[in-house]
């Protein structure tokens, strides 16, 4: 449990901190957010390619969030919480695309489109 | 926002109120005397003694891995035994009650055996919860603590406090399921839970209130345990602990635990959406208005399922220590067993679907699930043959944990081929909900038990200083091995004769033999816990014959935890060894280096005790019990006061203690003294105790030792 | 494996640590912290699960649908708030980096004000919905709804709440080894609820208006 008394300051993850990559990553997150919002209230595209669209937006967000702001890359010093993440999108995408699928395929069997059914829109 | 509940509720006492404790119940007003007998004697003798004070500060306010560990496993075995009686009385139950007609013993108002349907549905959902949750959980998460430090060479975890935290939170937990027994009622819904049964118009009392906040509070005392193991693991290895040089056992930790932190909030968030429509009437799992009941059985079997191999893992790492030492030969395919650790691990998380096949989301669903559940087989058969190969042509000495150790592999063979066979769907949909399924799991589940009762005959003296009796500990394996034939071979037959699960009343009287021969098990069951108490006992009594007097208490020990002294000293390492070999005990005994001893030493730096721990865990103990009965003054204010003890302590914070290079010398010394003479205290025949007094661990006495700084260490 | 074939020379070898400092502490501490946002991840995964299962047209019964009371520009000017306070975030780890006391103070005053903001918004976007009877009893869809909204809520009210805790803690210790441990555990937390709310304005908010 011993530890070196040097200046916590001059920590490497102190030390990573760049006013220039969070401007970055705040622009980038912002412009996307912006034209999700513009494609969606004005409802530009057609249904299928406005939703590809704001996946989109919301990936790319996300990616520059995640690379500048939450400084996820293979440095030395974050190799391991890259390592982390990277164990964990899988269990992300198994949860909610699982359980999605499998929904699907049930309401396919027990939730026929009858008309005049309530809360069918 | 918040629901009315039916019947009358005070804002003072909630829905608390005298009728609801069951003073009348023939079973539970007698055992609540005996709980609180016991519980004065218990009291009195402490004070009596005058322990309070070594109590409060070896061991409720500690933060050494070693005590909380121990702890845990006391938690666990006591859960166990309460989780024991349940099984117990729900064989009794079957017993009497099976046949047609009225065959009911009155007393307690049933019709059919002695037990009413409300009263067994609580006993069967508190068995599971208990066993699962309560009993595997809290000894596995021990051993864990114990062992994990040990093997990769540091002080302590990587956060002692959080890992304090833990063990209060759970024991919280374990506090408020055993509440339910005297006050009110407990959930009778099965241990994972039915919706929409659970939903408040169904189950109107506090049963199922109780349930949601035990399983939140073990869940919260869990996931903090596996960010903690993670973090120490990959934070604090010992120089040249690489990680193709980390024992299996650490390896299987590892797993287990990144489960544990990627599934408990899946668990966390189900349990909570049962309580936001029991408690704000929303619609998440109701039956109408939009809800979806199928939802919470794949919520909670998101989690579930990934749970199941969170148990299983740390005891096939158990098997993988305990096998090589007692075949003196290294584990056989190192690699091989690590990667097939990881893939059970990985595959754990898309078999969920297994336990509800019968939904009816159709073929494809089904395939994919049943495929993943049959690929569980590939590396848990790697595991087996890598076992097997362990032994072969191994010198083995069937000691008592070597039994229990070969008693794990064939449970986990037959758990294992009948879980092949539940992983065809067209054989699922025959078996779903029989008592088939039951004798499955129980099968991989007392395979855990069984590795973990190898692994505290195993690691026992390493932390106490003396070998449990071999002879009672072979007498127990042999009297439990006995009793689970006898228990659950009939119940796979039982099965197959069509009973389903959960049966209050087993109306087919055919069964009858099969009953009768169940519970003929369980009295053998009875005698192994009574031989698990006298092995206790002799051991202890015997202690002066059973001591170690070197670090490695088997002698063909591989690892990192057998290069300490023994019982290990509250610093550990008196020096951090520097690794150099996979097997570093076994490496060191072979070249000669098993007597070198660190001729210098550096000053080392530790954690001081807090209480502040113990104080959070009464207070979720009292949010779980507020929320149960609905009593919100208490809740809002032992939320308040828990937070205010996190800002307290984050304010304070602990700099720790730093004990100078020479006191550590002067302690190695003592400690390594202490070990070798104690072969020289008399040896007592005949009746009484003798061998000096029984220490956790730590041969040092007074104020040197464990939670006490010594006297001139630097306080930070 | 059987590394007793090779000779080992007893002077050569080196059987204990003489220049191990110990692990570093404040590494340590994020990476756990780093794990405990991801777990936190791991329960948004599951809500969002559970908002996929409950969004179907029939999840929300006869009740209103999101498309009905969704305002897409009121929740952007929400984003705005957040990502603002995010980046203020930001700028107090580059005065940390200076070690600029004054700085980060006030860095972290703005990003606490900025939040407040977004509670603000949030809160009075709920009563909104509440006075037009969108209320989470009436559908298992809108249940589904308020939990992902409300739970980020509640994650942003928790980092305001560590906000307060870490002025007092830079006022009273200064730039300690736990101080700033702290400080950098809780920059990951708060830009982990930006990353959140990302997926619930598009996935939720938007996609809600969509259908």
């Amino acid at each position: 449990m011993s530890h070196g008394h040097s200046d916590p300051l001059h920590h490497p993850e102190v030390q990573m901190a760049s006013k220039r990559n969070y401007l970055t990553g705040f622009i980038v997150a912002s412009l996307l957010m912006f034209a999700a919002t513009i494609l969606v209230s004005g409802h530009v595209l057609p249904p299928f390619a406005l939703l590809l669209a704001i996946i989109g937006c919301a990936g790319l967000a996300i990616i520059a969030q995640v690379y500048f702001l939450l400084h996820i890359d293979i440095s030395e010093h974050n190799i391991w919480n890259t390592v982390a993440l990277v164990m964990f999108i899988p269990l992300f995408v198994i949860t909610i695309g699982l359980t999605w699928w499998m929904f699907s395929q049930l309401y396919l069997r027990t939730m026929p489109m009858i008309p005049g059914m309530p809360g069918m829109h | 926002m918040l629901v009315n509940v039916p019947g009358p509720w005070s804002p003072f006492l909630g829905r608390l109120a005298l009728s609801e404790i069951p003073y009348t119940n023939p079973i539970l007003a007698p055992l609540f005397v005996v709980v609180v007998l016991s519980g004065i004697a218990l009291v009195a003798g402490i004070t009596y003694y005058g322990k309070w004070g070594y109590l409060w500060k070896e061991w409720f306010t500690t933060v050494d891995h070693k005590k909380l560990g121990i702890m845990y496993i006391i938690l666990g075995l006591v859960m166990l035994f309460r989780g024991f009686i349940d099984g117990l009385m729900m064989r009794t139950q079957q017993l009497l009650g099976d046949g047609p007609g009225d065959n009911g013993i009155k007393v307690m108002g049933a019709i059919h055996g002695y037990l009413t349907p409300f009263h067994f549905g609580q006993i069967y959902s508190a068995h599971g919860l208990i066993m699962i949750l309560l009993a595997a959980t809290p000894l596995l998460v021990g051993i864990m603590n114990i062992v994990v430090p040990l093997q990769i060479g540091a002080r302590d975890m990587a956060y002692p406090y959080l890992n304090a935290l833990g063990l209060w939170i759970t024991t919280a937990a374990v506090v408020l399921i055993m509440a339910s027994l005297f006050v009110g009622d407990f959930s009778h819904n099965g241990w994972f839970g039915y919706a929409p049964i659970f939903e408040l118009s169904y189950s109107p009392g506090v049963g199922v209130d109780y349930w949601i906040w035990t399983l939140e509070l073990v869940a919260l005392g869990t996931t903090l345990g596996s960010i903690n193991f993670l973090a120490t693991v990959v934070k604090m290895r010992a120089p040249g602990m690489t990680w193709s040089r980390l024992p299996v056992f650490t390896w299987s930790a590892v797993s287990a635990n990144i489960i544990a932190l990627t599934s408990f909030p899946c668990l966390q968030v189900a349990l909570a959406l049962v309580g936001a429509d029991r408690y704000l009437g929303t619609h998440f799992f109701t039956a109408g208005f939009g809800g979806n009941l199928m939802l919470y059985t794949n919520l909670f079997w998101l989690w579930g399922h990934p749970e199941v191999y969170f148990v299983i893992l740390p005891a096939f790492g158990m098997l993988s220590e305990i096998i090589p030492a007692f075949s003196e030969k290294p584990i056989f395919g190192y690699t091989a067993m690590v990667l097939a650790t990881f893939a059970i691990a990985g595959v754990s998380w898309i078999v969920w679907l297994h336990h509800f096949f019968t939904m009816g989301m159709g073929p494809y669903v089904s395939t994919e699930f049943s495929i993943a559940t049959m690929l569980v087989g590939i590396p848990t058969g790697v595991k087996v043959f890598n076992w097997a190969f362990t032994m072969y042509k191994g010198r083995i000495t069937m000691s008592a944990a070597m039994l229990w150790a070969i008693g794990a592999l064939f449970l986990l063979l037959i758990g294992g081929l009948t879980g092949m066979m539940l992983s065809i769907p067209a054989i699922n949909y025959m078996v779903h909900n029989s008592v088939f399924v039951v004798a499955h799991f129980h099968m991989m589940l007392l395979c855990i038990v069984y590795a973990v009762f190898g692994a505290v005959i195993f690691w026992f003296p390493k932390i106490f200083g003396f070998r449990l009796s071999e002879i009672w500990g072979k007498i127990m394996f042999w009297l439990f091995t006995t009793g689970t034939a006898l228990v659950f071979f009939p119940m796979f037959m039982l099965g197959f004769m069509g009973e389903t699960r959960r049966l209050d009343w087993p109306f087919n009287p055919q069964w009858a033999g099969w009953f009768a021969v169940q519970e003929v098990g369980i009295a053998v069951y009875c005698l192994s816990v009574l031989a698990f108490l006298w092995m206790l006992y002799a051991s202890i009594r015997d202690r002066a014959q059973n001591r170690v007097h070197s670090c490695d208490a088997w002698n063909t020990s591989r690892s990192l935890e057998w290069l300490t002294d023994t019982p290990v000293p509250f610093y550990n390492f008196a020096m951090v060894p520097n690794i150099n070999a996979r097997d570093e005990v076994a490496w060191r005994r072979e070249h000669g280096f098993a007597e070198t001893q660190p001729n210098h030493f550096k000053a080392i730096h530790m954690p001081n005790n807090t209480g502040v721990a113990l104080y959070i865990g009464a207070m979720t103990f009292l949010v779980g019990f507020g929320l149960t009965w609905r009593i919100w003054w208490l809740t809002a204010a032992a939320l308040i006061i828990a937070v205010l003890l996190m800002i307290y302590r984050s304010n304070k914070g602990d700099s720790g203690y730093v004990i100078s290079a020479e006191t550590m010398a002067e302690l190695d010394r003592a400690s390594k003294t202490a070990m070798i003479a104690s072969s020289k205290q008399p040896v007592h025949q005949g009746g009484g105790f003798s061998g000096g007094t029984v220490h956790a661990y730590s041969p040092l006495s007074s104020s040197a030792r464990n939670g006490t700084p010594p006297t001139d260490s630097r306080q930070l | 494996m059987h590394a007793h074939d090779k000779v080992v020379d007893p002077k050569q070898v080196v059987l204990w640590s003489d220049d191990y400092e110990g692990h570093d502490v404040i590494s340590t501490r994020t990476f756990g912290f780093w794990m405990y946002v991801l777990s936190d991840g791991m329960l948004f995964a599951t809500i969002f699960a559970a908002y996929g299962v409950l969004s179907y047209s029939h999840s929300y019964y006869t009740g209103p649908t999101p498309a009905q009371f969704v305002a897409p520009w009121y929740t952007f000017i929400q984003t705005m708030a957040l990502f603002l306070s995010v980046l203020a975030y930001g700028f107090a780890m580059t005065a940390l980096k200076q070690g600029n006391k004054t700085g980060v103070i006030n860095a972290i005053i703005a990003s606490m004000v900025l939040g407040v903001i977004f509670l603000g918004l949030d809160i009075h976007d709920v009563l909104r919905m509440i006075s037009m009877g969108v209320i989470p009893e009436v559908s298992g869809g809108l249940s589904a709804f308020y939990a992902l909204t409300q739970v980020h809520a509640a994650h942003i009210f928790v980092g305001l709440l560590w906000m307060l805790v870490m002025l007092y803690q830079i006022l009273r210790q200064g730039f300690s080894e736990d101080v700033v441990g702290r400080l950098l555990s809780l920059r990951m937390f708060w830009q982990f609820q930006a990353v959140m709310w990302v997926f619930i304005y598009v996935f939720v908010y938007l996609w809600g208006y969509l259908s």
